[in-house]
């Protein structure tokens, strides 16, 4: 096991001392990740501050004299203009499919009148008309907070002046206190949105982590020839290939931790731009932190052995990277499913499928569900799968053919 | 001591290389039969053209390839069963072997030092003994990517005899090198050869197996056609020069095969 320790230490001590490496696989796609998640949040807030900051242009017309004193009260700030029921409304729709104006209200004629003259069923009743366009989001805005605070609360305000005593309509109520209506395992809850994004995170983080090192460190040290002079050391081709997995995995594990880290924050500036879209957050007890910190280690070993088994049997660089292609789209797909099926119960053999199985308990442990017979399964499987990728891989290294094209 | 018993190397060819090769058959005899014995205090050289099986018989030695048939034996130890007690008493350079750009000459030595499973101090005696020597330590430290071909050359043997091997075994050593280099490596050759070492290289240039070797085995398509030392071979093929000597013999033998 000497000569496994002594590739490791060759191996990481070749990433570590090359500033241009350490700055290309670890330091730029982190801050990347970072920049970009909170570009895209920063975005965000700018759009929602921009739409409720802006003060909308809104043309009503016929409208009747007390909602004034409506507009008043809720404090309705917009730039209006008043329109008698002769004038044209032609332009200012045109006006506001091409965005220049965010609101036209139309009351009918004689709005109060018809509503005073209101005695038993079957009498007319006058109709508040809005349009406005869906495709423009100050136009929306105004359009729902016209319908919102000012119209509901005038149509209240004739409704109380009509019955006189409200709670003749009230009748029932639903959820006077909606906050204690919620039962809910708060870390289920809060564990939800990440848990179906986490699994395939993580899943893609470890693989590319694994793919950026593992092709140049096997088929690039091919090409280069440098594999050979360590195949003519006196150790077993075992000890080179487990100190080649090893320190890759080592390698892929940091630059897996940087990603998900950039990510996380990133995230966080993303979240701080959404109104009230809170993606949650999750809490693990320490065994969970142990189980999760196990199931990492298992597969960022397996996803290290799965390229670098593409890599050994690749004639150049440029053939190991059409190969490992496919093999990232599998593993995406192993956890997007995950994304999809929620919360059900999967039966223990699905805890047997390697790569799938790492995804659903990822995803059982942030929502606290797993149990130790599936980490056992989970974990088991991958190892037994792990053990035999390297194997084959010994194999490999043993084949003139493959290191030597003989 | 390299004692080599009826190798035979055959490659199976892919469809590709089949048709590269203008070929129909599907196996490619590299090496046909070869025996032949390395004492050691002697350098024993393979000489032949290009694609003639001197790297594929070298390689089979260094226990990188397995012989199709036949056996190789160094000191006493059999090429496929203890392989890895074979690595530890050889040392292999061949031009597709080559050091890690990205570390330094330095680095290197040491790395493979301990593969060899030396302890500190005797890494770095040899170190100081081989350094000097090949005159590596003005750039010891640089970077192997930034050296000259000569340097990396140099730097690649010294790497090659870190663990002081019995048996060296050197792919056309002065391949690519300028006179000043070629000259150090073959005085080397001497040196390892008067400290007793068993020497097998290969070579085409005629020159160098004629200073150089003490026997020199000439090899044609896979099989080994003349053995002995210079005034033997130049008696038995009746020329003056090894030069004419090769071409009596690859005249006599590609005839053979046509």
């Amino acid at each position: 096991m000497n000569g496994t320790k002594n590739i490791i230490i060759k191996e990481l001590t070749r990433v570590f001392t090359d500033k241009k490496l350490i700055f290309s696989l670890f330091i730029m796609p982190g801050v990347m990740i970072m920049v970009m998640y909170s570009i895209m949040g920063n975005l965000m807030k700018n759009m929602m501050t921009d739409i409720e900051e802006n003060i909308p242009t809104v043309y009503i017309q016929n409208a009747p004299e007390d909602l004034q004193q409506t507009m008043e009260a809720v404090e309705y700030i917009a730039d209006i203009s008043y329109l008698s029921s002769t004038d044209q409304t032609d332009s200012i729709k045109n006006d506001i499919l091409y965005g220049n104006v965010d609101l036209l209200v139309v009351f009918d004629e004689g709005f109060r009148d018809t509503i005073n003259a209101y005695k038993e069923q079957g009498d007319a009743i006058p109709e508040v008309k809005t349009f406005y366009n869906t495709a423009e989001d100050y136009s929306n805005a105004a359009r729902s907070n016209f319908v919102n605070n000012v119209l509901s609360t005038y149509q209240q305000t004739l409704l109380a002046k009509r019955l006189g005593n409200m709670e003749l309509l009230q009748v029932f109520y639903i959820d006077k206190d909606p906050e204690s209506s919620v039962i809910v395992d708060q870390k289920k809850e809060d564990g939800r949105f990440i848990s179906m994004l986490l699994p395939l995170l993580m899943n893609i983080m470890l693989f590319s982590g694994a793919m950026a090192l593992g092709v140049d460190a096997i088929t690039g040290e091919k090409e280069r020839g440098t594999l050979s002079s360590m195949l003519l050391s006196p150790i077993k081709r075992s000890e080179i290939v487990f100190g080649k997995l090893v320190s890759l995995a080592i390698l892929s594990s940091i630059s897996a931790v940087i990603y998900a880290v950039s990510a996380i924050i990133g995230i966080q500036r993303l979240n701080a731009g959404q109104a009230g879209g809170d993606m949650g957050s999750i809490s693990l007890a320490p065994l969970e932190m142990v189980q999760l910190f196990v199931i990492l280690l298992v597969v960022v070993y397996l996803y290290v052995g799965l390229v670098s088994l593409v890599a050994v049997y690749a004639r150049t660089a440029k053939e190991a990277n059409t190969y490992v292609a496919p093999l990232m789209i599998f593993v995406m797909l192993g956890s997007i499913m995950t994304m999809f099926s929620g919360g059900s119960d999967r039966g223990l053999t699905y805890f047997a499928i390697p790569i799938y199985n790492s995804a659903i308990s990822i995803q059982n442990l942030i929502m606290g569900e797993l149990t130790m017979a599936q980490f056992g399964i989970t974990v088991g499987t991958i190892m037994i799968l792990a053990a035999f990728v390297t194997a084959l891989i010994t194999k490999a290294f043993n084949s003139e053919k493959v290191m030597f094209n003989a | 001591m390299i004692i080599i018993n009826d190798l035979t190397k055959v490659y199976k060819l892919s469809k590709k290389q089949m048709l590269e090769q203008k070929t129909k058959k599907n196996m490619k005899k590299a090496v046909d039969q070869l025996s032949l014995t390395s004492k050691p205090g002697e350098i024993y050289g393979l000489l032949g053209p290009n694609g003639a099986g001197k790297t594929t018989a070298l390689r089979c030695i260094a226990t990188l390839l397995k012989p199709t048939q036949g056996k190789i034996s160094v000191s006493g130890l059999d090429t496929v069963k203890d392989s890895e007690k074979v690595r530890e008493k050889i040392s292999f350079l061949t031009n597709e072997i080559k050091l890690d750009p990205q570390f330094s000459p330095k680095y290197m030595f040491n790395f493979f030092g301990r593969l060899h499973g030396q302890d500190e101090a005797t890494i770095k005696r040899r170190r100081e003994e081989l350094f000097s020597y090949f005159g590596i330590k003005d750039f010891e430290d640089k970077k192997i990517e930034e050296l000259s071909t000569g340097m990396k050359q140099k730097a690649s043997i010294a790497v090659s005899l870190v663990h002081d091997p019995e048996v060296v075994i050197f792919d056309e050593p002065t391949n690519g090198l300028d006179i000043v280099t070629a000259r150090s490596v073959t005085d080397y050759l001497r040196l390892l050869k008067e400290q007793g070492k068993t020497v097998i290289i290969s070579t085409h240039i005629m020159s160098e197996a004629e200073k150089l070797c003490d026997r020199i085995g000439i090899i044609i398509n896979g099989i080994l056609v003349k053995e002995g030392t210079l005034p033997q071979i130049l008696e038995q093929t009746q020329t003056d020069e090894l030069e004419d000597a090769f071409f009596e013999l690859y005249k006599q033998h590609n005839k053979e095969e046509a």
